[in-house]
C-alpha cells in the first residue's frame, strides 16, 4: 500500500468516526438530543368562552419558561413551549394534543384550561402514557376514571374549594348568619360540584336553600334569573361562575337593585383588575370567593414568581397565571427527580409518594391525582382583594360582613 | 302579577334588540338570497367600535351610533363589491361557505386588533334602572330598545317611501323583472348589504352595553339570529321583527317558568314547532320553487 493510499484510507476512517460521534451527539433514541430544547406541549383557549383564564394561563407557563431557561434550563436543556388555541372547544383540545404527540413530537405534555376541556385532553395523554399535570380541572369526575398519569396541581378538587367559605360563615353569630341562600349556577363539571359542595355543608347547618337554578354557558341575558333570585329573596347567593356569566349576573343584579346581605361567587372574583373593571370596582366590596394563590403569600418562589410576571406582563398574575405556574413546578420536580423524560410512569409513581413544593404551598395527591390541601377564600376589600380564610394564610383580620356595592 | 309583568317587560325589551340585530340579515337574505353567516361577527365588530369610540373619545356607545352606521356601510359595500359580487349567482352552498370564511377572519382580525379579554361598554347609566316600586326597567335595554325601534323605523321608511327602497323590493321580488325596467340589481345588491352590514353594528353597538363579549361571541349571536328570521319568514323585516320579540318573550319567560337550564335551548324548539306547521315562518311567503319542491 502507497503511502497516499494508507492516508486515504486514515482519512476515510477518520471521516467515518466523525459521522458516527455526530450521529450519537445527535441523538436518536427516544431520549431526543441532548442539546435540543426539551419540547413542552399545551393547548390552551385562548380564543372562545375561556379566553380571558387561558391568557392568563399561557402567561404563567410562559413565565416559569423563561425563569427556567435564565437558570440553565430542565435537565440541562433549555425549554420549548409548544401552545396551541383550542377555542374553549373540546373537539379542538383534543385533536391538538393528538397533534403535539404524533406532529409536533413534544417531549412532555402539560394541561389546558378548565374542567370542561382537561376532561377529554387528560385522555389523550394518559392514551399515550405522558404525563398530565392540569392546572385547572378539578372537576370530581375527572378523577373517578383510573387514570395513571393524570394529577391536578391546585390545592383541593371542585367539590372542596368552597368549604372553607361554607363552614365559616354557617357558624357566624345569628345576626350575621344568612338563613336562606339561592345557588344559580352555570352547568360546568367544575363549577356544578364546587357550588354543590358549599350547599350540601349550608343546608347542614340548617340555611334554607330558597332557589337553586342551572343555566348554560350560553346565556348572556342575566336579567331574568336576577329578577327570578331576586323574588326568592334569599340572604345569600351562592353564584356558581366563570368570568362573563360572573360579571353579567353582577351587572343584572345592580340594574335590579339586589343586593343580597352576601355574595360568594367562583372563579370571576379571582380574575383581579379585570374583574373590578368590568363590574366597576366600587361594587367589589365584601364579595367573597375561592382562590388558589395569594401573590403576596409566603410560598416558596412566589415573590420571585410574581416579580418576574410584572417584569413580562406587568401588574400583579391572575390566579389562572398562577395555577399554570404552579403546574409547570409540579412538572419540574417530576423530571428532575426522575432526571429523564422518558420514563413518564416513574414521574408519576414519585408525584404519587411525594410532597410538591411550589408557589401555591405544598401539594400531594392520592393514587387518582386528586390534591390533598385546602383552598384559600378571598375577599374583594377596599378595591383590592384580602385573603381571610384559612386563618394561617389570612392577610388581614379584618372581614367586611356583607356585600356593600356602591361603598368603596 | 308583578313578576308576570316584569318579565314581560324584560322579554319586549330584549326581543327589540335582537329585532334590530336581525333585520339586516333577513334584508340580505330577501334581496340577495344570501345567508350571511359573517352577521354575528358584523354584529360583535359593532360592539367593539362602539367600545373603542366609547372608551378613547367619551362618546356615548348609542351616540356613537352615528358614526358608526355609515363607516360599516361603506366596509358592507366594499366588502361586497371585493367578496361577493363574483358569487352573487352562485348557489347558495358556495355563499354560505364564503360568509362562513369572511366570519372567521373578521374573528381573527377583531382578536389581533381588540384581544380576546371579556369586554363591555359600561357607560354610566349600565347598571341603573327605572323603578316603580319593585318594578324595574334597565336603563340600557330601555334606550337601546328605543334606539332600535327607531333604527328600524328609518329602515322601514327607506324602503316604503324611497326610490331606493322600491327598488330594493323590486330587486327582492323579481330581480329579472326589476332588471327589465331598469334597475341595476347588482347595486342596489351592494346598497342592501352595506344596509345590513350597517344595521349588525348598529345593534351590536347596543350589544355591547347590555353583554360582554369577546370576538368568539359571535357563533352564539349567529345561531339566535338565525333562529330568528327563520321563524318570522326568511326575507321578510316585519316577520324578523316578530320573531325577534317572540324569541326574546320566549327566553325570558322558559327562564321565569320553566327552567334557566331551558332559556336558550326552548326558543328553538318554539321555531321548530312553528316550522312543522308553517315550513315558510310566521311572515314569509311562499314561492313558486317552495311549492314545486314539495
Amino acid at each position: 500500500m502507497s503511502l497516499r493510499a494508507g492516508w486515504r484510507r486514515a482519512g476515510l476512517v477518520a471521516m467515518a468516526g466523525l459521522v458516527i460521534a455526530g450521529s450519537v451527539a445527535c441523538g436518536g433514541g427516544d431520549g431526543g438530543d441532548s442539546a435540543a430544547p426539551i419540547k413542552i406541549g399545551a393547548s390552551i383557549p385562548l380564543t372562545g368562552q375561556f379566553s380571558q383564564e387561558g391568557k392568563a394561563a399561557k402567561e404563567g407557563y410562559e413565565v416559569w419558561a423563561a425563569m427556567v431557561n435564565e437558570k440553565g434550563g430542565l435537565l440541562g436543556r433549555q425549554v420549548e413551549l409548544v401552545i396551541k388555541d383550542d377555542a374553549s372547544n373540546q373537539n379542538t383540545v383534543v385533536a391538538d394534543y393528538n397533534a403535539l404527540i404524533s406532529k409536533d413530537k413534544v417531549d412532555l405534555l402539560i394541561g389546558t384550561y378548565s374542567s370542561l376541556l382537561n376532561l377529554p385532553a387528560s385522555a389523550v395523554a394518559e392514551k399515550n402514557q405522558m404525563l398530565y399535570i392540569e392546572p385547572a380541572g378539578g372537576a370530581p369526575e375527572i378523577f373517578e376514571r383510573g387514570m395513571k398519569y393524570l394529577f391536578f396541581s391546585q390545592q383541593a378538587t371542585a367539590d372542596k374549594q368552597g368549604e372553607a367559605f361554607a363552614k365559616w360563615i354557617s357558624t357566624l353569630p345569628e345576626a350575621d348568619r344568612p338563613k336562606t341562600a339561592a345557588y344559580p349556577t352555570i352547568d360546568d363539571p367544575f363549577v356544578t360540584p364546587n357550588v354543590e359542595g358549599i350547599r350540601k355543608v349550608l343546608e347542614g347547618a340548617g340555611i334554607q336553600t330558597v332557589l337553586a337554578e342551572t343555566y348554560q354557558s350560553d346565556l348572556n341575558n342575566f336579567d331574568t334569573i336576577v329578577s327570578k333570585v331576586r323574588s326568592a329573596n334569599p340572604d345569600l347567593v351562592v353564584h356558581g361562575a366563570f368570568f362573563d356569566d360572573g360579571v353579567g349576573f353582577v351587572r343584572s343584579m345592580l340594574k335590579a337593585d339586589f343586593k343580597p346581605r352576601w355574595l360568594y361567587q367562583t372563579t370571576a372574583p379571582s380574575l383581579g383588575d379585570e374583574y373590578a373593571k368590568a363590574i366597576g370596582p366600587e361594587n367589589t366590596e365584601g364579595i367573597i370567593f375561592a382562590i388558589s394563590h395569594a401573590p403576596q403569600a409566603q410560598t416558596p418562589g412566589n415573590a420571585e414568581f410574581v416579580k418576574k410576571y410584572g417584569e413580562m406582563f406587568g401588574g400583579l398574575p391572575a390566579e389562572d397565571a398562577a395555577d399554570a405556574y404552579g403546574a409547570a413546578q409540579v412538572l419540574q420536580a417530576a423530571v428532575e427527580k426522575v432526571g429523564n423524560i422518558d420514563d413518564q410512569a416513574a414521574m408519576a409513581d414519585w408525584l404519587r409518594a411525594n410532597t410538591v413544593p411550589t408557589i401555591l404551598g405544598d401539594l400531594s395527591w392520592d393514587d387518582a391525582g386528586r390534591p390533598q390541601g385546602e383552598f384559600l377564600t378571598g375577599q374583594w376589600q377596599d378595591g383590592k382583594v384580602e385573603y381571610i380564610l384559612p386563618k394561617e394564610f389570612a392577610t388581614t383580620d379584618h372581614i367586611v360582613m356583607g356585600w356593600e356595592p356602591g361603598k368603596v | 302579577m308583578l313578576d308576570f309583568l316584569q318579565y314581560l317587560v324584560l322579554g319586549l325589551l330584549v326581543g327589540g334588540i335582537y329585532a334590530l340585530a336581525a333585520s339586516g340579515l333577513t334584508l340580505v337574505f330577501g334581496v340577495m338570497r344570501i345567508i350571511n353567516i359573517a352577521h354575528g361577527a358584523f354584529l360583535i365588530l359593532g360592539a367593539f367600535l362602539a367600545f373603542t369610540v366609547w372608551s378613547k373619545l367619551g362618546i356615548d356607545p348609542m351616540l356613537a351610533i352615528i358614526l358608526i352606521a355609515p363607516v360599516s356601510f361603506a366596509l358592507g359595500w366594499v366588502i361586497y363589491k371585493v367578496a361577493l359580487a363574483p358569487v352573487r349567482t352562485a348557489p347558495m352552498a358556495s355563499t354560505v361557505l364564503l360568509t362562513f370564511g369572511l366570519a372567521l377572519v373578521l374573528e381573527a382580525t377583531m382578536g389581533v386588533i381588540w384581544g380576546n379579554n371579556a369586554t363591555s361598554t359600561e357607560p354610566g347609566y349600565g347598571s341603573e334602572s327605572l323603578r316603580i316600586g319593585s318594578f324595574y326597567m334597565p336603563k340600557a335595554q330601555v334606550f337601546g330598545g328605543a334606539v332600535a325601534v327607531a333604527v328600524l323605523l328609518l329602515l322601514g321608511v327607506i324602503l316604503t317611501r324611497t326610490w331606493l327602497g322600491r327598488a330594493i323590493r323590486a330587486a327582492a321580488a323579481n330581480p329579472t323583472g326589476a332588471e327589465l325596467v331598469g334597475i341595476k340589481v347588482a347595486s342596489v345588491s351592494a346598497v342592501v348589504f352595506g344596509l345590513g352590514v350597517a344595521a349588525a353594528c348598529t345593534g351590536g353597538a347596543i350589544v355591547g352595553v347590555l353583554y360582554t363579549f369577546v370576538p368568539g361571541t359571535h357563533y352564539t349571536w349567529i345561531a339566535r339570529l338565525l333562529a330568528i328570521v327563520v321563524l318570522g319568514g326568511l326575507g321578510s323585516l316585519n316577520g324578523a321583527i316578530v320573531g325577534a320579540v317572540l324569541f326574546g318573550l320566549a327566553e325570558t319567560f322558559t327562564s321565569a317558568y320553566v327552567s334557566s337550564a331551558w332559556a336558550t335551548a326552548f326558543p328553538y324548539l318554539i321555531v321548530f314547532a312553528v316550522l312543522l306547521l308553517r315550513p315558510q315562518g310566521l311572515m314569509g311567503a311562499r314561492l313558486r320553487e317552495d311549492a314545486s319542491a314539495l
